[in-house]
């Protein structure tokens, strides 16, 4: 259970954005969040039972946005909580899995239900995670998607290689073609990239993306009572020791972000 | 069978005297005082050691049993005489039953593994190789192992239980409960008092917790009954995989990671052993996240096989449908307990509605996980013990207590996660005092968590079982409606085509679908109708839900005229229509046609395609749909064989319609199909110059193409107004008649049940029928299925297309009365005869209801009387489950009304049993 606001000094200073993580079970989910949060990865977590609930600000040019996140179950039979989730929500991450082909599926099936279902002006970004277990061969093959994917990763393992062989287990290949989540993105009209939970590549790209894209006015004219607190000139002041500056991360990032 | 008593302890002063029923459910012997909490025991009759009738006043009728261990109890039966010779009859027989099956000599070994044994029979209340908490001491010397290791134990003897053994006070704890034990009796003759639930309240002592966990909740009595049973389970099963254990690989090392044995391979195993067993056990549930917290936690207290049972018991019976794949319990209880916060703390509701404030964010984990996951640990553990010894209520009862304590913070809060933030820093704070400024020390001492259990069970004594019953009746068709249609639309948002049906009318094929679920549920491995849908979105780990061709008939007879015998009846008191599924070979054949994928059954998105494949078919199409339907090895012609089958299928399709004219026009398209067929086949050589006899054919022949089959269609008016308009207006989307919502307990009991209740309609149709017969006003006809003659006028062949002489086929057709025409009336007799026969196999087969009594007895299973509903309606077997709710409710208006227990004059009697001697 993270709470980085007590670093962060007054809550009241920000614009608060509801954010909800959905995809199928153990796409990283929840690596993704503590990754952004703590800057930390680790793989003995508490579990997720409903959904954990963690809090981030970040500041985006002059602005502070305060991220609350939802990070939901993955388990297929938790799907009809969900609505309870991201009813709301300003913001979603609808997470695949790179290595797992049917995990784009159900990160499809996410993306019509809260096209459907939730807020009609919530901002999507679809990421494809675990991009550091299919690196090095992207690389190295220049990126062909090979149907037998079973044959090729006997290969891989047969040639040591420190970074594909994670705690994963089996090195796998990529079963997504970036091509493809990327175009099927773009005609959904969602945001895309792609990250490492792992190696930190792209997290906070995918929060820089959506505080760029939310339409934070609206909210702060929409939201309960904070039209009188939210004050431009005071959110300057906090302070930059916690939090993550989403303004220094977008130029030092590796512009994985496909807007 | 049940009997009036009165329970006496068999030494003087040692309680007092209760009144409440026996109740005889073999293999057990139970007792509940009136008010159902007080006092109750459940005995296995293999620990009865002895039972003599009493030498007491005359018209006292007295039992006194003696137990295994030692303890001696005194039942004065109080019914009638001849009620409670019959009862003792029955108790003699079950007695010598149980003997024979050698269940007495089971109660010796079965005891050992208890450590309640350990702790009445060493004199010191600790015994030296155990430290402080409990846990074992076995570092000093290697050579002598330690005393009892028979008894069943947890995973804390080796890594240590949770929380300070000063603090919580673990020596008085265990010198309460070995004073307790000694004189009540222990594990399987356990009998509560009301001090037990008091002890049960300040916490059990570690040793002894997993034991009582599973006496007090019952999974006690399914261990003994069930011996060796886990072990079998895993051997059995030993590397199967299954969605189940890949899911619980994932949740492994997320189970109370912080809890050290939860680091070491051992915990690990242990856990992993649990949750697959239970899997293994209850495919239906399999496994579902939150199970796995529960599972970690009772390990620490208790063996594999005690926590096995004890999860068994938790999910199937404290918790039913918590974790289901629908997840149905966990709903409706989430929807109950906000409206008991609606009810008793409503200023808290209502500013819950203001600000928008979901209660399940917070509550759902406190239910799903019994608040382990919620505070910290040493605090859960004694809401579990409360749990396991009041039952489901007290989650209940702990929640409202959490918002009533933080009622005023509560009100400040503004979104979920304020509520959230506030609700985690409480339990973190649970150890402080509750009153830190008091200036009585005694008030200073007093924790949060003492007070939220004085709220919890002093303010929210009002929340009973029944409470939850009746709110959970309340709810429950509002929870099935909402997955229902959550269900509907997530299956129908996920369907790869919707060809050129709307999405409405996706939802109609839906409909039609789901109803034909619950009168013939898909094979067992599927989960139950509800859930169906929700598993299959685009997950390729979990096998697409699919129907077979048993529950296809009953979904078609819901969209297609002709697969369905429609019986108007008209009697002097009603006109009904009786609708019956029609079997045919056709209605299969359409079947494995829409099964493309060769599956054997059909998923809803083949069902789509399928009906999109025909209904917004033109004429050509429509012929062509007809003439591929009936061509087996789709090489573009019919064999001759075929072409019967088709005609086949044609009478089939006609066989309702009103006058002959349909049956001229199929014996005319025999006619005419036969004569093309034969005149194109390739003249044999060497044959006999003579043509009069038919050319012998093969049967796999190619016989007839689908050219000559549309001419010959086309030549003839009826056949071609049929593939016109008639064959696609004969599938019809409409929304679903009367689809009974299930209004009864239990889930699947209520599909069942719904089954039972079109039963009863049955019979009173078949009653007016009856009555209607002998006033002569009965009468049946046949709704048809295309309808379009509804008088008896004769449209002609086509004239002048084909050849003068084929028209000689159609016979010249009589009028006939109500559709039965002569000819045709043998043929179509038969099938209908069949598809009534069959059709009365297939729509009530046995099997749901052997599942539905299944269920019933599995809902009294006869252990931990927390309800006494359970064992009033004791002849469940032959009840339909709807029935249980009303029996419930007039057993509890009669207890509240006599409530009053004893009379001073009954306790003086039942002093007086005490001391009686046995009857010689
Ligand atoms: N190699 C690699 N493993 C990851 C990454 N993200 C998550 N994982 C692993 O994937 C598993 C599931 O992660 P988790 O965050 O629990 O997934 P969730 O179920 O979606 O919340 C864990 O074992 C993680 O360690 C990543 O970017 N790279
Ligand atoms: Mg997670």
């Amino acid at each position: 259970m993270v709470d980085s606001e007590t670093n962060l000094g007054n809550a009241s200073k920000s614009v608060q954005v509801k954010l909800v993580l959905l995809g199928e079970a153990a796409v990283g989910k929840s690596s993704v969040v503590l990754r952004f949060v703590t800057n930390e990865f680790q793989s003995n977590k508490e579990p997720t039972i409903g959904a954990a609930f963690l809090t981030q600000k970040c500041r985006l040019e002059d602005r502070v946005l305060r991220y609350e996140i939802w990070d939901t179950a993955g388990q297929e039979r938790f799907h009809s909580l969900a609505p309870m989730y991201y009813r709301n929500a300003q913001a979603a991450v609808v997470i695949y899995d790179v290595t797992k082909a049917s995990s784009l599926d159900k990160a499809k099936s996410w993306v019509k239900e809260l096209q459907r279902q939730a807020h009609p002006n919530i901002v999507i970004a679809l990421v494809g995670n675990k991009i550091d277990l299919v690196r090095p061969l992207s690389l190295s093959l220049g990126f062909t998607p090979h149907p037998d994917s079973e044959e090729e990763a006997d290969d891989a393992t047969a040639t040591p290689d420190g970074t594909t062989s994670g705690d994963a287990g089996p090195v796998c290949l990529r079963q997504v073609p970036r091509e493809e989540a990327q175009a099927y993105a773009a005609e959904t009209g969602l945001l895309f990239s792609e990250t490492s939970a792992k190696t930190g590549e792209g997290i906070v790209e995918v929060f820089t993306a959506i505080a760029k894209k939310i339409p934070i006015e609206h909210i702060i004219a929409s939201s309960r009572g904070s039209v009188g607190r939210f004050d431009v000139a005071g959110s300057r002041t906090v302070s930059q020791e916690g939090g993550v500056n989403l303004d220094e991360a977008a130029v030092k990032g590796t512009s994985s972000c496909s807007c | 069978m049940e009997i009036n008593a009165v329970l006496s302890m068999g030494v003087q002063g040692e309680e007092d005297s209760y009144a409440g029923k026996l109740h005889l459910i073999p293999p057990y012997l139970a007792f509940t005082s009136l008010d159902r909490k007080s006092v109750r025991f459940t005995l296995p009759l293999s620990t009865i050691r002895r039972v003599e009738r009493l030498n007491a006043r005359a018209g006292i009728y007295a039992l006194s049993l003696s137990t295994w261990h030692g303890m001696k109890i005194i039942v004065q039966l109080t019914s009638l005489r001849p009620t409670a010779d019959a009862f003792c009859s029955l108790l003699r027989e079950a007695l010598k039953v149980e003997l024979q099956k050698g269940q007495m000599k089971a109660v010796k070994g079965f005891v050992r593994t208890c450590y309640s044994e350990v702790l009445v029979s060493t004199s010191s209340t600790a015994p030296d190789n155990e430290r402080e908490d409990g846990s074992l001491i076995n570092d000093a010397k290697e050579g002598s192992p330690p005393v009892e290791m028979e008894y069943h134990g947890g995973l804390g003897l080796r890594f240590k239980f949770p929380g300070d053994a000063k603090k919580l006070r673990e020596a008085s704890k265990v010198k309460l409960w070995t004073t307790y034990l000694r004189a009540h009796g222990r594990n399987l003759t356990l009998l509560r008092y009301p001090q037990c639930t008091r002890l049960v309240q300040v916490g059990l002592p570690n040793r002894l917790r997993g034991e009582m966990w599973e006496t007090l909740s019952g999974s006690l009595y399914l261990r003994f009954a069930n011996p060796g049973l886990y072990e079998r389970l895993l051997e059995e099963n030993k590397g199967r995989t299954s969605t189940s254990t890949e899911d619980i690989e994932k949740d492994l090392h997320r189970s109370l990671p912080e809890y050290a044995g939860y680091q070491s391979e051992d915990g690990i195993n242990a856990l992993r052993r649990v949750l697959q067993a239970y899997s293994f056990r209850n495919p239906e549930v399999g496994y579902c996240q939150a199970m796995n917290i529960l599972a970690a936690a009772i390990l620490i207290y208790m063996s594999e096989e005690q926590a096995f049972w004890l999860l068994e018991v938790l999910c199937d019976r404290l918790l039913p449908g918590y974790y289901s794949p629908s997840m149905h319990g966990t709903l409706l209880d989430q929807r109950v307990f906000e409206s008991l916060v609606h009810r008793c703390l409503p200023i808290i509701h209502d500013h819950f509605q203001v600000v928008d404030v979901q209660l399940s964010v917070a509550s759902l984990p406190w239910f799903l996980s019994l608040f382990i996951n919620s505070m910290p640990m040493v605090f859960a553990f004694r809401i579990v013990d409360c749990f396991f010894c009041m039952g489901p209520k007290v989650l209940f009862q702990v929640g409202l207590a959490v918002l009533k304590i933080n009622g005023e913070k509560l009100l400040q809060i503004q979104d979920d996660g304020g509520f959230l933030n506030l609700m985690r820093e409480y339990f973190a704070s649970l150890g402080e005092s509750a009153h830190p400024n008091s200036s009585d020390p005694r008030a200073r001492a007093i924790t949060r968590f003492q007070e939220l259990l004085l709220v919890s069970f002093r303010e929210f004594a009002v929340i009973t079982d029944d409470t939850i019953l009746s709110e959970r009746r309340k709810f429950r068709n509002e929870i099935i409606h909402s997955i229902e249609s959550f269900s509907k639309r997530s299956a129908i948002r996920n369907l790869k085509s919707l060809g050129r049906f709307t999405k409405d009318q996706a939802g109609l094929i839906y409909d039609a679908l789901y109803k034909a679920m619950c009168v013939v549920p898909p094979p067992p491995a599927v989960a139950p109708p509800a859930s169906l849908f929700t598993t299959n979105d685009g997950n390729y780990d979990r096998p697409e839900t699919r129907v077979g061709l048993r529950t296809f008939h009953v979904f078609l007879s819901e969209i297609l005229t002709w697969a369905r015998d429609d019986k108007v009846v008209i009697n002097g008191f009603q006109q009904r229509v009786d609708r019956e599924i029609a079997e045919h070979e056709l209605i299969d054949r359409l079947f494995y046609f829409w099964d493309t994928s060769c599956n054997g059954a059909l998923s809803l998105q083949d069902l789509v395609s399928g009906l999109e494949g025909v209904m917004f078919n033109d004429l050509m199409d429509n012929i062509e749909w007809f003439f591929n339907l009936h061509d087996k090895n789709k090489d573009g012609h019919l064999t001759k064989d075929e072409v019967l089958t088709l005609s086949e299928s044609f009478l089939f399709i006609f066989r309702y319609e009103i006058g002959d004219a349909y049956l001229g026009a199929v014996s005319r398209f025999m006619t005419n199909a036969f004569e093309y067929g034969d005149a194109l086949l390739p003249r044999q050589e060497n044959g006999e110059p003579g043509e009069s006899s038919p050319p012998h054919i093969a049967s796999n022949q190619p016989y007839l193409n689908l050219a000559t089959f549309r001419m010959v269609v086309l030549a003839d008016e009826i056949l071609e107004a049929f593939f016109e308009t008639d064959l696609s207006a004969s599938f019809r989307l409409e929304p679903v008649p009367d689809l009974e919502l299930p209004t009864n307990n239990g889930f699947l009991g209520d599909l069942w049940s719904n089954i039972a209740t079109a039963d009863n309609k049955k019979f009173f149709n078949k009653l007016t029928d009856e009555v209607g017969k002998t006033i002569g006003r009965h009468q049946v006809i046949y709704r048809p299925s295309i309808g379009r003659f509804t008088k008896l006028e004769e449209p002609k062949a086509r004239e002048s297309l084909l050849s003068p002489a084929m028209k000689s086929g159609s016979a010249g057709a009589d009028t006939d009365t109500l559709g039965t025409s002569k000819s045709s009336s043998s043929t179509l007799a038969v099938d209908a005869e069949a598809a009534q026969s069959s059709k009365a196999a297939s729509a009530f087969s046995p099997l749901p209801m052997v599942k539905a009594a299944n269920a019933a007895l599995m809902e009294r299973t006869p252990f931990a009387i927390d309800d006494a509903g359970d064992d009033s309606d004791s002849d469940l077997e032959s009840d339909i489950p709807e029935d249980d709710d009303q029996v419930m409710d007039e057993v509890d208006a009669f207890l509240e009304a006599h409530d009053s227990g004893l009379t001073d004059a009954d306790k003086e009697l039942a002093k007086d049993l005490i001391d009686a001697e046995p009857v010689k």
